[in-house]
């Protein structure tokens, strides 16, 4: 059960590293989404309970998973994906305004 | 050489991250144990999940939704063209016949999700979503001139302020009824036997309020972003 919050650090670690590195837009917004995806796994796990089942109380129940974390990863998920579609607009934006959208030749671009 | 900093700045993060997240988290968690003991009674709404979004928290909610009308004004804003010729792929009558059988299966769908929201997994979010894929397939596979004639941009856009409208009108019900914005069962709102398709009071009609708001909000953010000179 430990070992789930190492994928999670390791996904995330990935996402930041393409942040980071890439200079590609299109591969910085993956690298977005995959840390994005690394959070919402966090929030799934943190609301797990051993031998817990769905929280829809329709009959007797023993042990029930944590809703809140749920709750709020239908949160993540819905920001996630507004901001994504706002990055991939300023991408739009951008290769019509340069004809490129890698930011090394960006930055020569404007230097000149 | 210059990729060596980003490496150090992610393994002194990673390292931190699993310092803090291997020992066993062992707080206490009394506000989860009170929505599952007494969430039932408080909403009348069996799924916690939705009686969480829609009830507890019904203001985040709106927050929720008023983030993906932001989104979709500032992407009609910032990629004003009325042209698109990206979707410009031609495909076999066997798709378009697949599709349009498809659809009718998809509304179905999308408003079962929405009006079960309170009951089953699903909810005014999911429903949305599988709405405004109708949109999408038709914009895909049969042009934006026919997805704009099927489901005109003026009815998509009213539809998303309707949605936003109720929703906020329905808070302010709970404010004339004397309670907090958003109230539901310390309003005058009937809760009903929880488990029929009718209870809740307003968390059905916020769940509906939301999918229409959500499925026309991304429908129109797709047929923006689809369009170029």
């Amino acid at each position: 059960m430990r070992f789930a919050y190492l994928i999670v650090v390791i996904l995330f670690c990935q996402g930041l590293y393409i942040i980071l590195t890439k200079s590609n837009l299109i591969k910085m917004i993956m690298g977005f989404s995959i840390a994005e995806s690394a959070l919402i796994m966090l929030l799934v796990l943190i609301g797990y309970r051993e031998g817990g089942t769905v929280p829809i109380i329709y009959r007797d129940f023993s042990t029930v998973v944590d809703p809140i974390p749920q709750a709020l990863a239908l949160t993540a998920i819905v920001i996630g994906a507004s901001i994504t579609a706002v990055m991939l607009a300023f991408t739009i934006k951008i290769h019509k305004k340069y004809g490129t959208i890698d930011l090394n030749e960006i930055k020569e671009l404007r230097n000149q | 050489m210059k990729k060596i900093y980003p490496l150090i700045l992610i393994f002194t993060f990673a390292s931190l991250a699993i310092f803090l997240l291997l020992p066993e988290i062992s707080g206490s968690r009394t506000l989860s144990e009170y929505y599952i003991n007494s969430g039932v009674k408080d909403t009348g709404v069996i799924n916690l999940v939705t009686a969480i979004l829609f009830d507890y928290r019904g203001f985040d909610t709106l927050g929720e939704a008023t983030v993906i009308f932001g989104v979709a004004s500032a992407i009609t804003f910032l990629i004003p063209k009325r042209k698109a010729s990206m979707t410009s792929a031609r495909f076999s009558p066997i798709v378009n016949q697949i599709i349009k059988l498809v659809i009718p299966f998809l509304v179905i769908l999308g408003f079962y999700l929405i009006f079960y929201g309170h009951l089953s997994p699903g909810g005014g979010f999911t429903g949305g979503v599988v709405l405004a894929t109708i949109s999408i397939l038709f914009t895909i596979t049969f042009g934006i001139a026919y997805s704009q004639k099927m489901w005109s941009y003026k009815a998509k856009s009213l539809m998303e302020s309707f949605g936003g409208m109720t929703f906020i009108s329905i808070g302010l019900i709970g404010v004339v009824a004397g309670s907090n914005f958003l109230a539901n069962g310390q309003a005058m709102f009937a809760l009903g036997k929880s488990g029929d398709l009718l209870s809740g009071g307003t968390v059905p009609l916020l769940n509906l309020a939301t999918g229409i708001k959500v499925g026309a909000g991304l429908a129109i953010i797709f047929n923006s972003m689809i369009k170029e000179d």
